[in-house]
């Protein structure tokens, strides 16, 4: 019943001390529903307690674990090893850090670089909407909410960073994301603001609308599709 | 080896915020909107603020609209009084319950993505242990944002944080308080991304450092939540309280841990064990599948015991099933997706044609740092701890007694948050520079890191831990007992030993994980041996402490448990009463918070 596979890992590794990058192999069994984050941690239980790894919440709500697996970005806690086996049709996989930051050990970036693209799109609402007359919550019909709620799902995860196709001087899909959020949420005020965030020089005018971002989301967010409606003007 | 450690600078805000989750910066958004331009520095042990594990929270946030026609805020008093097992603080009860709505305005205001009604407005959903008419009909009272409340509430205040220019130490830790004259003054933190320790002098120091149940082998908590701030706290021979109230929840997914939401089983998910036997009719013939976690928690570890339990082939796990198959396609669809998914994800398992693994999983700790009703640290039942404060799951003021209600705890989150803040801002109008860097700072935490740099020993650090999670969940889990627990004190003393010779794999100071881990690892056998010696004195069962020895509630612990560590395995207990000025006001409805039953 639990099948166990042979895998094959060949993981990028740098050292900060020295310096130095490499590419280390390492060869482990392991049962079919191990996650990619538990074969780290079996690696380093087992065979090398040096190499560095990124996680915090291993079920997909933090987008901390993000790590290119045969190229491709994903969320490390949420891919099963008969998953990868299956969708990749190998048993040997290359592990690399996501390039949106420089990278700090191993597998772990800069988070807080790559993060810097999205404090610059100012999250919060800038200029809030008056309150409503009975002093409550500000009324936002579940149908103007369901246009945008998509968008809130991201865990800033930078997956779609990496896939992206634009890489230089652009602020990136998430970072816009959370941008057009606000464009879209009916109690901000700060449109105008928000708008030259949007069609800037880093902003939508370099996205080439290739839709690798939505592509890799491990929320299933079509963000192209939220770059397509702000490319088209919709939020005049 | 000799790596001389140093403090490498000293920084000076006039606030320090230890953990960036929800609490913490909750918090540090109240101070900086009643003082402008306080500077504050929030450490956090993860790669960024956002990423803290308030965002994991599913499922609500309770809160009783004061204009609301069929809710009343006396019920939500009254179901945390009773849910806690007559063991929280009824003045912190009040306080929170009666803060609660506002606070939810807060959010929403701040751009919290709240889920909405057709009219528009806040939307609101049941949860377990919340009832209308004190206990009668359930009540909808938890405002959620779909199945990912706690990340809207993550990202609105770290939003707002950003806003008001608080700095972020980020994969940084905390990791010796600094005292002078019995004030707090700051903390040194130990960044991981480039190895360098820092001293932190601030006029005020906040601890949100959240979770911590990472000892147990199956649990909920991100990998972080290892207990650093109460060993902190332990540290600096200050108290930590009720500690052997940790809470388990019945459906976590075998292996990982991964909480399968209660709304499952409000779906009409059934338990069943090895034989398919819809079990937990035989156990609360009425609540059947919908009792309280810790009875249903109990009811499962029971039936494994009784050798009706399966063991998971894969995670080589004990289990019992939880049924979803007979669940109309239309609710697996659009009400349960998000979880179910979970099963598919991280077991490969199809809850729609197939059986799906779950076990207790421990998900909370009901104790922590006692605080008084402004989050003040105190150093005893009487006094505090001036110049620090604490909110959160870190924190116990104490709003859950022995047993915390589904979405209490991001309530507590926010409020206490918010009391926190203001007590600091006034706080911060006269108190008095921290002064200069005290002459012993650091001793400690360098004492500790230059043991860990120098070992050489054989033991593996994955040995100690294993053996740490598995003991913890056998003899300190969902059932206790006399024998078990003296076992567990001496088998703790001896992992501590064989902590002392483990093998470090780099001696770099640079993002070391086996380093780091090493010094969260003492952290885990410090605060498991605290609430080993905290369940072995408390001779009665409550709320999530269970003594199969003493399975009754008794009068004669009718107080909190304070707890002193100043030696490894050399616990010292003492009390805090319990608050009962609800029931001493003799207003209306006071016979309700007496010393009541707790039954559903
Ligand atoms: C899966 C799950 C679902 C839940 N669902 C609900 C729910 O629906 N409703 C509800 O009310 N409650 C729920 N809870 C409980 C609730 O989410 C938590 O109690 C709460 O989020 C804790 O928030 P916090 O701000 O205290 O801590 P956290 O958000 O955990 O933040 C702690 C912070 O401290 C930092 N930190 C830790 N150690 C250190 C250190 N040594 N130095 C520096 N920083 C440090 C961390 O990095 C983090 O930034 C759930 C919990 C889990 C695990
Ligand atoms: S659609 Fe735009 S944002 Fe998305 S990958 Fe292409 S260039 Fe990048
Ligand atoms: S949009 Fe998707 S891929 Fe991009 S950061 Fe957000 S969650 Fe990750
Ligand atoms: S560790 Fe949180 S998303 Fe993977």
């Amino acid at each position: 019943m639990s099948q166990e596979y042979d895998l094959t890992l060949k993981i990028s590794r740098y050292d900060p001390d020295t310096q130095l990058s490499w590419v280390q192999v390492y060869r482990l069994k392991a049962g079919r529903i191990l996650r990619f984050v538990d074969l780290f941690r079996k690696i380093n239980d087992e065979q090398d307690p040096t190499l560095a790894w990124s996680s915090s919440c291993e079920h997909g709500q933090c987008g901390t674990c993000g790590m290119k697996i045969n190229g491709k970005p994903l969320l490390t806690c949420e891919l099963l090893v008969e998953n990868a086996v299956k969708f990749f049709k190998t048993q040997t996989f290359t592990v690399e850090p996501l390039t949106v930051a420089p990278v700090i050990r191993d597998l772990v970036i800069d988070m807080e670089k790559a993060y810097e693209r999205v404090h610059f799109v100012k999250p919060h609402i800038i200029q809030p909407a008056p309150q409503h007359p009975d002093g409550d919550e500000y009324r936002i019909s579940p149908r103007v909410l369901e246009t945008y709620v998509e968008a809130t799902r991201c865990i800033n995860c930078f997956c779609c960073a990496t896939a992206c196709v634009t890489q230089k001087n652009y602020l990136g899909p998430n970072a816009l994301l959370a941008n057009i959020v606000r464009l879209m949420d009916p109690r901000e005020m700060a449109k105008q603001e928000r708008m030259d965030i949007l069609y800037s020089d880093q902003g939508t005018p370099r996205c080439r609308t290739a839709q690798a971002c939505s592509f890799v989301c491990p929320k299933e967010i079509d963000i192209a599709h939220f770059i397509a409606l702000a490319k088209e003007g919709n939020f005049k | 080896m000799g790596k001389k450690l140093q403090i490498d600078s000293i920084l000076r805000p006039e606030v320090l915020v230890i953990g960036a989750g929800g609490a913490g910066l909750r918090c540090a958004v109240e101070i900086c909107e009643r003082r402008p331009g306080t500077s504050i520095i929030a450490v956090t042990k993860v790669y960024s603020p956002q990423k803290s594990h308030t965002a994991a929270a599913q499922g609500g946030m309770a809160a009783v609209d004061p204009k609301d026609p069929v809710d009343k805020i006396i019920y939500h008093m009254f179901d945390t009084w009773k849910g806690s097992d007559c063991s929280s603080d009824q003045n912190i009860i009040k306080k929170v319950c009666e803060s609660a709505w506002e606070q939810i305005l807060w959010l929403e205001r701040h751009g919290m993505h709240f889920s909405r009604t057709e009219e528009g407005r806040i939307a609101k959903r049941p949860f377990g242990g919340h009832m209308l008419n004190f206990g009668k009909v359930k009540a909808f009272r938890a405002c959620y944002e779909a199945d990912r409340t706690g990340k809207g509430i993550m990202d609105t205040v770290w939003a707002e944080s950003l806003k008001h220019g608080v700095i972020f130490l980020n994969q940084s830790v905390a990791c010796e308080l600094l005292f002078r004259n019995g004030r707090c003054i700051g903390a040194i933190v130990f960044m991981e991304q480039n190895g360098k320790f820092l001293a932190v002098l601030a006029k005020a120091t906040i601890m949100a450092t959240g979770g911590k149940t990472r000892m147990y082998q199956v649990s909920t908590n991100c990998r972080q939540n290892t207990g650093d701030g109460l060993a902190l706290i332990l540290q600096a021979g200050l108290p930590v309280m009720d500690l052997e109230a940790v809470q388990f929840h019945p459906t976590g997914i075998v292996g990982p841990g991964i909480l399968a939401s209660e709304a499952l089983r409000g779906e009409g998910g059934i338990l069943r064990n090895k034989d398919g036997e819809p079990f937990m009719e035989r156990y609360a013939p009425t609540a059947k599948d919908l009792a309280p976690r810790d009875l249903v928690s109990r009811c499962i570890m029971n039936e494994i015991r009784e050798g009706r339990g399966c063991v998971h082939p894969d995670h080589k796990l004990p289990h019992v099933w939880l049924d979803l198959r007979h669940i109309p396609e239309h609710v697996h669809r659009t009400r349960i997706q998000e979880v179910c998914g979970f099963f598919c994800k991280f077991v490969g398992v199809q809850p729609q044609h197939e059986l799906c693994p779950v076990t207790p999983t421990a998900h909370y700790q009901m104790g922590g740092s006692p605080t008084n009703e402004f989050g003040e640290v105190q150093k005893d039942a009487q006094e505090v701890v001036p110049g620090l404060y604490a909110c959160g799951e870190f924190a116990a003021a104490s709003l859950h007694g022995h047993n915390r209600l589904g979405t209490n705890s991001l309530l507590e989150l926010i409020t206490m948050g918010q009391v926190v803040g203001e007590r600091v801002a006034a706080y911060l109008h006269d108190a008095e520079a921290p002064g200069d860097l005290p002459q012993d700072a650091g001793s400690h935490v360098f004492s500790q890191f230059s043991r860990y740099l120098a070992s050489r020993g054989k033991t593996h650090y994955a040995e100690i831990r294993d053996a740490l999670r598995v003991l913890m969940m056998e003899k300190v889990g969902v059932f206790r007992n006399e024998k078990g627990l003296a076992e567990a004190i001496e088998k703790l003393k001896e992992l501590k030993q064989m902590a002392r010779h483990m093998k470090l794999s780099s001696r770099s100071l640079i993002m070391n994980q086996d380093l780091l881990q090493f010094w969260e690892l003492d952290h885990l056998l410090d605060v498991s041996m605290v609430i080993a010696h905290c369940a072995l004195a408390r001779k009665e069962s409550r709320g999530g402490h269970y003594r199969e020895d003493y399975p009754e509630r008794s009068p004669e612990f009718q107080y909190h448990t304070l707890a002193y560590m100043t030696e490894y395995g050399k616990v010292t207990l003492g009390r805090r009463p319990i608050d009962m000025s609800i029931f001493e006001a003799r207003g209306e409805h006071y016979e309700k918070f007496g010393i009541i039953e707790r039954k559903y």
